[in-house]
């Protein structure tokens, strides 16, 4: 059976693109048919962090029109052949798609693919409808900052409104060095303002900047953020996974270290 | 008014609009004259009948049909109110039972308030959950609030300063009663969040000579 998962935060900038990337990537690492949805229209760009603004001829919109077949828009992944990517538009605005055309052109991905995640603009206009009209399950992305928190919070409270409930949360770029000085808000500071169920936590890590440059999403790698990424994959797919210990920021030397210490 | 009864019709019949001062007895005749002069326009129709321009008892109403049922042939099948001024007395009726009702009855409601959402209550309301920073309560009455009041909490909205506001965890960003508004001190919201209160202490809100005072509520507090 197939899920439709948008990936959304109110607040710009928080990582919703790194992340439908990398989340994408991940599940299809571990065989699952996965199609990413731009539908982010005028401000396309997670084609850019796939690595794939070269191949595209059709995009979302041009679907929608009926200007072309589903299939013909779809991009293949250069690694994963079992990921797609249905690119944006860039020349148009998000007024030329409707909730209901989003509803229809998921129904017709769900019958080829296990997962559709579907990549949300920000804000809580008709891009957002028109992202979460489709969708079955959400996850809210948002970082450690107030205001990032409060767009989440009223996000989470629209998609209670349009029926989405179980939504999951994403704490991304948190630094735990802050965190530990009491200058950042910590994962249960968090949580308990938002009271949503956490499904992962992601340290600020500079790779994801080179990975997203790169065009190559970093999830599976041995970075701490590629395996925190893949640790939501697992979760998606029902696993139980311990939290990543995100203090162990300099890998396995400081972790021996740390173990003389307490010795 | 130059005529004393004038008679107007509507999509459902006839209204009868009659003149305010002049006694009810000779109103009648009036009327009677009225009827007597238009019956053959009229004749044998069936019509629902309205008052206009006076307030009339039942009685008054009952003798009006019956003039009209004996010297005309017109059938009066109903009566249709729309006594502006009846109207305009029973919503100032209605409206003064709320307000004195607003402090005494309440309504529930179950789930937490997040950013953005506001809830308005035209009596007292009780809050089966959290009120978060963004979020708005607005009521006539008082709010009480099972959980943590993050949020902005307005109650004796029409001004009534006795209501009050009172929640498990008291930490609004801003408290209005009646005229009265009281603010959270200036603290960055971060500090706010790491030096929040680590025991919940029920507190109340209410007016005093000072503004808003908020208290814990204790046990005499209600005595």
């Amino acid at each position: 059976m197939s899920e439709v998962i948008v990936i959304t935060s109110g607040k710009g900038g928080v990582g919703k693109t790194t992340t439908t990337a990398n989340v994408g990537t991940g599940l299809a690492q571990l065989d699952k048919k996965v199609v990413l949805i731009d539908t982010d229209i005028g401000l396309r760009n997670l084609d850019v962090v796939m690595g794939l603004e070269n191949r595209i001829v059709y995009n979302l919109v041009d679907v929608v029109e009926g200007n072309c077949r589903v299939k013909q828009a779809l991009i293949k992944d250069k690694k994963y052949p079992n990921l797609c990517l249905l690119p944006s538009a860039q020349t148009r605005d998000k007024t030329s798609v409707t909730p209901e055309q989003m509803v229809k052109l998921v129904d017709e991905l769900r019958e080829e693919f296990d997962y559709i995640l579907l990549d949300c603009p920000a804000g809580i206009e008709q891009g957002f409808q028109n992202a979460i009209a489709a969708a079955d399950r959400a996850l809210v992305v948002t970082t450690p900052e107030v205001s990032a928190i409060r767009d989440a919070d009223r996000i989470i409270g629209l998609l209670e409104a349009n029926d989405i409930h179980n939504t999951r949360l994403i704490v991304n770029r948190l630094r735990m060095d802050m965190v530990k000085r009491g200058d950042m808000m910590s994962i249960d500071d968090v949580h308990e303002i938002l009271a949503v169920d956490l499904i992962g936590a992601v340290p600020d890590d500079e790779q994801i900047v080179i990975s997203t440059n790169q065009g190559e999403p970093l999830v599976g790698s041995d970075t701490l953020a590629g395996q925190a990424y893949m640790n939501i994959c697992h979760r998606i797919l029902g696993e139980e996974v311990p939290l990543l210990d995100l203090d162990s920021k300099n890998g396995i030397w400081s972790k021996l270290a740390g173990l003389f210490k307490k010795n | 008014m130059s005529q004393p009864v004038v008679l107007k019709s509507n999509p459902h019949g006839i209204n009868l609009i009659l003149d305010p001062d002049m006694p009810f007895t000779e109103l009648k005749k009036e009327i009677l004259k009225k009827f007597e002069d238009t019956d053959r326009f009229f004749k044998n129709v069936k019509i629902g009948l309205s008052f206009e321009g006076r307030v009339l008892s039942q009685e008054q109403e009952y003798e009006i049909l019956d003039l009209i049922e004996k010297n005309t042939s017109i059938q009066v099948v109903c009566i249709i109110e729309n006594d502006e001024r009846i109207d305009a007395y029973y919503a100032e009726k209605i409206r003064a039972f709320e307000d004195a009702q607003a402090g005494r009855t309440g309504e529930f409601y179950k789930g937490t308030l997040r950013s953005g959402q506001v809830i308005e209550c035209e009596s007292s309301i009780v809050i089966l959950g959290d009120v978060n920073p963004g979020a708005k309560i607005i009521a006539r009455g008082n709010i009480v609030i099972l959980g943590s009041l993050k949020g902005n909490a307005y109650a004796g909205a029409a001004g009534d300063e006795s209501a009050f506001v009172a929640a498990l965890d008291m930490d609004p960003v801003q408290i209005r009663i009646g005229d009265a508004i009281g603010r959270s001190a200036d603290k960055g919201p971060l500090s706010a969040i790491k030096n929040r209160k680590k025991v919940m202490e029920p507190q109340i809100a209410i007016v005093s000579e000072d503004g808003i005072l908020i208290e814990p509520i204790t046990k005499g507090l209600f005595k």
